[in-house]
C-alpha cells in the first residue's frame, strides 16, 4: 500500500463520507480508488444500528416528536452506516433544500423527507424535484397549501427555481407565476387541520400526526402555460421536466456538489470540471451518480490542491469525530445532547436558519463555534474510554517495539486519525508539546498508563489544531 | 382451567384513556412504557423519556373512570426512588410496585401510595446478577421474574430480591432467547416471555422448563414483529403487544389464533377536555378523514400508525384487570385503549 493511495482515499472518505479510521481505510486501499468510488455511487442495503434497537432504546426516538431527538437518530444513522455517501449526500439535499421545524413542528414528517433524500439522492435529479414537491413538509414549509387555482400562492414556485434548481437570472417573474400556477393543488391530507396544528405546535390530545401527499385536482389550474418559452396545459410534473433539460440547472446543480465535495470557493480553475460534470448530467439523462462519479474521478479532485480545502460543516465535524472514537455504535444516552451540539456549532439538523440553508465554508467559524467544534472532537477523539480510541492504542502498541521518538508519535497518531496531514507549523507544535515530556515507551508496563494518556494527549492536539477544522 | 379453545369470546372496544403532556406535571401521560393496574382499581403508568426531557419520568396513577389521581418520582439519577431509563413494573402480591431500571441495573420498590420503600438487584453479569433488566412479574406465590436482556436470561427471585434459580441463554432454540423484553405468569405460575428479537412469545413452567413457543417472524396472522409484552387471561388466552407490526393479537392457550386488534381509539375524557377551550381545532379536526389512504412508500405498519390517530402507534405494554379488560399502552401516542372480552 503506498502512501500516496492511501492518502488518496482518506481524502476521498473525508469528502464522500465523514471520514475513515485506519483500519477502514487499510481494507478501502486494497480494493483501488476507482473500485471503492463505485461502492460509494452504488450503496445497496445499509449496515447501521438497527431501527428496532433505536426505537426500544429511546422512546422518543420512536415517537420523533421532539427536533433533538429526530436529529439524534439521524446521527445514528451517520455515525453507524455502511453507506457514508448516502447519508453525506442526504445531508446535502437537506441543505440545498432546506426546510426547517420551527415552522412545522413535525418531526416525523421531516425525517420522512430525509428518507426520501435517500432513496432517490443519487438517481434522477428531475426525479428528486418531483418527489421534493410532492413531499408534505416542503410543501407547508413553502406555503403551497396556500396555493390555489385562482390565487396562487408563489413561494414554492420561487425557491424551486431560484434556491432549488436553477439559480436567480435564468428565469423570469413570469416563469415564476407559471409555475406556481402548475403546482397548484399539490397539497397534503388533511391539510387545514394540519396547518393549524403546525401553526399552533400542538401536540393534543395524542401526539403529532404525521403528513402525507394529495392532489387535488380540483383547486388545480388547468389551464394554458408559458413556462421557460414552451407553452402547454403544465402541470407540476411538465414544469419540472422543463427545469431540469435547462442547461442553468445543470450548471446549478454541478457547481453546488462541487462546493460540497470538492471545494469551498469556485474559481476558473474550476470551470473544467464542472462542465464535465454538467456533461455527465446530460449524458445520463440527469442522473446525480454519473455527475458525483465524474467529480470523484477528476483530476481536480484528486488533487493535491482539492486536499483539505473545505471547511468541515459541523456536522461532518461530530460525525467524524465519533466515527473515529468509535461511540454511540449502539443505542446511548446522550446523543440528544450531541444533536445539540450541532446547534452550537451552528448546524442544527432539521432547522436551517432560513430556506437558503447554511452559509458554508468559513462561516461555519467563528470564536464560539470554533471552542464548540475543539472541545467536541478533542473529548471524543481523547476518551480512553472509547473503543476507537482503544483501538488506535493498542495498533499503535501492536505496530511499535520500544521507545518512540516525539516526531514518530506524532506521525502514528497522525496516521491513527485517518492518514491526516497537517501543516508543517502545526507538525512542528505537536512534536515540540511531545517533546517537552520526552519519547514513549509503550512497552515500559510501569510507564503504560501514563503513555497512553500521553497518546491521547496527542490526539486532543491534533483535533484541536486548525487543521482539523478541514476536510 | 377449560382450554381456550373451548371458550368463545370476542374482543370489543371499550375506550380511551390518555392525553400527551409534555413533561409538566399533571394529568398525561408522557411516552408510557408500562401498566400496573392495582387491586383497588388504581392504574399505574409508567413513562419514561430521554434525559433531555427528564421531568417527565414518573409514575402517574388514574383510574378507569379517567380521572388522574397523581404520580410520584424522586427524580432522575441513580439515588434512591430515582429513575434514569425505568423499563417496566409490576406489583407483587402484597401490593408493592417493583420498577425495573435498565440503566441502574436495580429495581426499585414503592408502596401503593408512591412512598420509596427500598430497592433490590445486585448489577452486573452472571446468576443473580441484574445487567439490563426489562420485564418482571410476579406469580401467586410471590416470586419475581426478571428479564436480563442483555444476558438474555430470566431469572427468579424472591419478592424482597434473594435469587432462586434462573434460565436462558443467547440464541433462537428452544428455551433461548435474543433481547426478551415483556413477561408475565397465569393462573398455573407458568411464565410466559416476550422473546423480542426472536419473533415470538415463550411459555414455561416456574421453574423454566419449556413448555411451548408461540409465532415466528412475520406479519401475518399469527405471526409477530418484535413482539414487547403478553399478558394471559384465566382461561391461558395470549395477549401480545406485536410491537413492530404495530397491532395486538390474542392467541389461543392451544396456540391458534384468536383475534388482530389495530387500534380504535377515541378521543378520551382529557382530549374531550381539550377540544372544548380550543374549538378551532375542533372544528377543523371535524372535517379531516382521519383514516386516510396513504402513499404506497408510506404504507407499512409504523408510518400508516404514525398518520392515523386511532390506531395503535407503538403498542408497548399490554396488561389485564380482575375483569379481565385488556388494556394496550401506546408509547408513540401517549394514552392506553381499554377492550372488553364478551
Amino acid at each position: 500500500m503506498s502512501t500516496s493511495d492511501l492518502k488518496l482515499i482518506a481524502h476521498l472518505m473525508r469528502r464522500a463520507g465523514f471520514g475513515a479510521t485506519r483500519q477502514e481505510l487499510k481494507e478501502f486501499v486494497s480494493k483501488g480508488y476507482e473500485s471503492v468510488v463505485e461502492d460509494l455511487l452504488h450503496p445497496g442495503d445499509p449496515e447501521n444500528l438497527p431501527d428496532d434497537l433505536i426505537r426500544r432504546y429511546h422512546p422518543d426516538h420512536s415517537e420523533l416528536r421532539f427536533l433533538y431527538s429526530a436529529a439524534g437518530y439521524w446521527l445514528y444513522r451517520m455515525i453507524t452506516t455502511s453507506n457514508p455517501l448516502e447519508e453525506k449526500l442526504t445531508l446535502f439535499w437537506h441543505g440545498l433544500f432546506a426546510t426547517g421545524y420551527s415552522k412545522l413542528n413535525q418531526a416525523r414528517s421531516l425525517l420522512n423527507q430525509i428518507d426520501m433524500f435517500r432513496v432517490n439522492g443519487l438517481g434522477n435529479f428531475s426525479e428528486i424535484l418531483l418527489q421534493l414537491s410532492k413531499d408534505p413538509a416542503m410543501l407547508l414549509w413553502l406555503d403551497n397549501n396556500d396555493n390555489h387555482k385562482g390565487a396562487i400562492n408563489e413561494n414554492f414556485g420561487r425557491e424551486l427555481l431560484e434556491l432549488f434548481s436553477m439559480g436567480i437570472g435564468n428565469y423570469s417573474e413570469q416563469d415564476i407565476k407559471e409555475a406556481s400556477r402548475a403546482f397548484t393543488g399539490w397539497t397534503l391530507g388533511n391539510v387545514d387541520y394540519m396547518a393549524m396544528r403546525a401553526s399552533k405546535d400542538s401536540i393534543w390530545p395524542y401526539g403529532r400526526i404525521a403528513w402525507h401527499f394529495e392532489y387535488r385536482p380540483d383547486d388545480h389550474d388547468n389551464g394554458e402555460k408559458t413556462f421557460l418559452g414552451e407553452t402547454g396545459n403544465f402541470n407540476g410534473e411538465q414544469i419540472i421536466d422543463l427545469i431540469a433539460k435547462d442547461e442553468a440547472t445543470a450548471r446549478f446543480v454541478s457547481t453546488r456538489l462541487f462546493q460540497f465535495f470538492a471545494a469551498d470557493t469556485v474559481g476558473e480553475k474550476e470551470q473544467e470540471t464542472i462542465e464535465s460534470m454538467m456533461k455527465s448530467y446530460f449524458d445520463s439523462n440527469y442522473e446525480i451518480r454519473s455527475v458525483l462519479r465524474t467529480l470523484f474521478n477528476s483530476s481536480y479532485f484528486k488533487s493535491e490542491k482539492a486536499r483539505y480545502s473545505r471547511i468541515k460543516g459541523p456536522v461532518e465535524q461530530i460525525v467524524g469525530a465519533i466515527h473515529l472514537a468509535g461511540s454511540y455504535s449502539t443505542p446511548t444516552i446522550g446523543i440528544e445532547e450531541v444533536a445539540q451540539q450541532a446547534f452550537y456549532m451552528g448546524q442544527g439538523l432539521l432547522e436551517p436558519p432560513t430556506v437558503e440553508g447554511w452559509h458554508e465554508g468559513e462561516e461555519w467559524i467563528d470564536s464560539g463555534a470554533l471552542v464548540e467544534r475543539t472541545n467536541f472532537a478533542s473529548s471524543e477523539v481523547g476518551n480512553l474510554d472509547s473503543p476507537g480510541v482503544r483501538t488506535m492504542i493498542q495498533n499503535i502498541c501492536t505496530n511499535n517495539g520500544g521507545s518512540m521518538s516525539p516526531e514518530t508519535v506524532v506521525d502514528k497518531c497522525l496516521d491513527m486519525l485517518g492518514a491526516f496531514d497537517v501543516s508543517e507549523k502545526t507538525l512542528s507544535a505537536l512534536v515540540g508539546h511531545v517533546s517537552r515530556s520526552g519519547n514513549i515507551d509503550l512497552n515500559d508496563n510501569d510507564e503504560f498508563e501514563n503513555s497512553e494518556n500521553r497518546l491521547a494527549e496527542v490526539f486532543r492536539l491534533i483535533t484541536a489544531s486548525p487543521d482539523f477544522q478541514r476536510a | 382451567m377449560p382450554t381456550s379453545a373451548e371458550e368463545k369470546f370476542r374482543i370489543e372496544y371499550l375506550k380511551t384513556v390518555g392525553i400527551c403532556n409534555n413533561g409538566f406535571s399533571g394529568r398525561g401521560f408522557s411516552n408510557p412504557v408500562d401498566i400496573a393496574i392495582n387491586p383497588d382499581n388504581r392504574i399505574f403508568i409508567l413513562n419514561r423519556c430521554d434525559p433531555t426531557r427528564r421531568t417527565a419520568i414518573r409514575i402517574g396513577i388514574c383510574n378507569i373512570e379517567e380521572d388522574y389521581l397523581g404520580e410520584f418520582g424522586y427524580g432522575y439519577g441513580d439515588g434512591d426512588g430515582q429513575f434514569v431509563q425505568p423499563t417496566c413494573m409490576a406489583f407483587d402480591k402484597q401490593d408493592f410496585l417493583h420498577v425495573t431500571d435498565e440503566h441502574n441495573n436495580r429495581v426499585s420498590v414503592f408502596d401503593s401510595s408512591g412512598k420509596y420503600v427500598s430497592k433490590w438487584g445486585i448489577p452486573g453479569t452472571g446468576e443473580g446478577k441484574i445487567n439490563n433488566p426489562a420485564g418482571i412479574a410476579f406469580d401467586s406465590q410471590n416470586f419475581g421474574y426478571v428479564v436480563n436482556q442483555l444476558e438474555n436470561r430470566i431469572q427468579k427471585f424472591t419478592s424482597t430480591g434473594e435469587f432462586v434459580m434462573g434460565w436462558g441463554e443467547e440464541g433462537s432454540g428452544t428455551g433461548q432467547f435474543n433481547r426478551p423484553w415483556g413477561i408475565t405468569t397465569d393462573e398455573n405460575n407458568n411464565v410466559y416471555v416476550a422473546d423480542w428479537r426472536n419473533d415470538r412469545v415463550q411459555k414455561f413452567s416456574s421453574e423454566g422448563l419449556f413448555l411451548k413457543s408461540f409465532g415466528d417472524t412475520g406479519e401475518s396472522e399469527g405471526k409477530f414483529q418484535r413482539p414487547s409484552d403478553v399478558a394471559v387471561d384465566k382461561n391461558g388466552n395470549i395477549y401480545v403487544s406485536d410491537w413492530g407490526n404495530e397491532r395486538v393479537q390474542i392467541i389461543t392457550s392451544t396456540g391458534d389464533f384468536h383475534t388482530t386488534l389495530l387500534g380504535s381509539a377515541t378521543p378520551s375524557k382529557w382530549a374531550n377536555d381539550f377540544f372544548e377551550s380550543n374549538q378551532d381545532e375542533l372544528v377543523e379536526r371535524n372535517k379531516s378523514n382521519l383514516k386516510p389512504n396513504l402513499p404506497p412508500h408510506l404504507n407499512s405498519p409504523y408510518h400508516t400508525s404514525s398518520q392515523t390517530e386511532s390506531y395503535f402507534w407503538g403498542p408497548i405494554a399490554v396488561s389485564l384487570d380482575s375483569q379481565e379488560r385488556l388494556y394496550v399502552v401506546e408509547s408513540n401516542r401517549h394514552r392506553f385503549q381499554v377492550y372488553s372480552k364478551v
